[in-house]
């Protein structure tokens, strides 16, 4: 339940945000997050959205989340690949689990549409 | 000033650009972590605790694992030697500061109300609450108690030297499989209740071993509070950390 303390930090820092840049309202936030964040999506933007309301300036902000896949690359032979498993990953070439982790821990706010 | 308190810790601030402008739309790039307001209160956190001497150690676990329990081993074993200070933040039982504070260590509970982990903001309160009851002293080490849970605290960082993961034997032994994130985070992993194993079906090379193909750089402990099995080598790097800590930087 760790997205509704996260889904505050975000609105709160908008609200922030809103403040500094003199905006009527935001109308719109990217985020990306990453398979292997530990957020679950779907709890997030509920908490995000039943939270919003709460704050004047954004009341109408949607929240558009890019899903990132977790992407390794094989340090044996190369090869890189998507896995959705978050247990123990393999290579789906050679099978070697000596693997580097390429992306899937994103959890980051890309940009921030306003009104002014 | 610090804006978490004002006690006088500076914070970075953010960077962003404006990169597209029309009349009343515009775009703000942000490029910021969704946890970076944690993380930098987190790094007020580590501060304090450097300037002061502190080791600060987290401890994260499922509930029941024996977090509590070995933390009264250990405050009994090292009381005489260092200054112990704990926070409490784990939920489940509310008089775990009470218990530790019997040991001879000085304690704070933290209140989540009802959150599943525990976040920097909240420790350096309770860290603050901990230097007013010491009368303005700071312990040598500063075990944080988390909230029992494997999944949330691995997230937050609040600004500790060293994380620990532990997992009891009747928890079986997939817990680094299915909470990969607790074991890739940590320093330690500690196997508690190790007096159990005749009991249950938990392969320790092969949880070992496991855990290790997520974290190589994992230091592994395996012990018991109750018949005291793996505890003097648990108590010995402790102590080496806490040397190193004082006489290091
Ligand atoms: N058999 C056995 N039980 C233990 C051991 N350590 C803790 N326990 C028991 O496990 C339960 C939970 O311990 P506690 O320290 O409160 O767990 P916490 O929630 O992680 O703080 C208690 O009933 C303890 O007595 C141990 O080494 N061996
Ligand atoms: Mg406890
Ligand atoms: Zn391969
Ligand atoms: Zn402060």
């Amino acid at each position: 339940m760790h997205e509704t303390s996260i889904a505050l930090s975000l609105l709160n820092s908008l609200s922030e945000l809103a403040e500094k840049e003199r905006a009527k309202e935001v109308t719109k936030v990217r985020v990306r997050i990453g398979k292997l964040s530990g957020i679950v999506v779907d709890s997030f933007v509920f908490a995000f959205n039943a939270l919003k309301p709460d704050y004047p300036k954004l009341g109408r902000a949607e929240l558009l989340v890019e899903e990132v896949p977790s992407r390794y690359r094989c340090l044996d032979c190369g090869n890189e690949f998507e896995v959705e498993t978050i247990y123990f990953p393999e290579c789906t070439r050679c099978r070697s689990v000596n693997l580097k982790l390429i992306s899937g821990e994103e959890l980051e706010v890309v940009d921030v549409e306003i009104e002014v | 000033m610090c804006d978490v308190c004002g006690c006088g810790h500076d914070h970075v601030h953010e960077n962003r650009a404006v990169v597209s402008d029309d009349s009343t739309r515009r775009v703000v790039e942000i490029k910021k972590s969704l946890l970076d307001e944690n993380e930098r209160i987190a790094e007020v956190n580590r501060k304090h605790f450097d300037e002061k001497g502190v080791l600060a150690v987290n401890l994260i676990s499922s509930p029941g694992s024996g977090k509590t329990t070995l933390l009264e081993k250990t405050i009994e074993a090292l009381k005489g030697e260092f200054k112990i200070g704990v926070l409490e933040g784990d939920i489940e039982t509310e008089r775990d500061a009470e218990r530790v504070r019997a040991k001879g260590a000085y304690a704070v509970q933290l209140t989540t109300g009802g959150a599943c982990h525990l976040e920097a903001p909240l420790v350096h309160k309770g860290f603050h609450a901990l230097e007013k009851q010491m009368n303005g002293g700071a312990p040598d080490i500063l075990f944080i108690e988390n909230v029992g849970n494997l999944v949330c605290p691995s997230s937050f960082y609040l600004g500790e030297h060293v994380r620990v993961v532990l997992v009891s034997v009747p928890e079986g032994p997939d817990k680094p499989a299915k909470y990969p994130k607790a074991f890739k985070t940590s320093n330690i992993f500690i196997i508690t209740k190790s007096d159990l194993i005749p009991y249950f079906d938990f392969d320790v090379e092969k949880v070992k071993r496991e855990a290790l193909s997520l974290n190589p750089n994992l230091k592994v402990f395996v012990l018991s509070a109750k018949t005291g099995e793996g505890l003097e080598e648990w108590f010995n790097y402790l102590k080496e950390l806490v040397r190193r800590k004082k006489g290091g930087k």
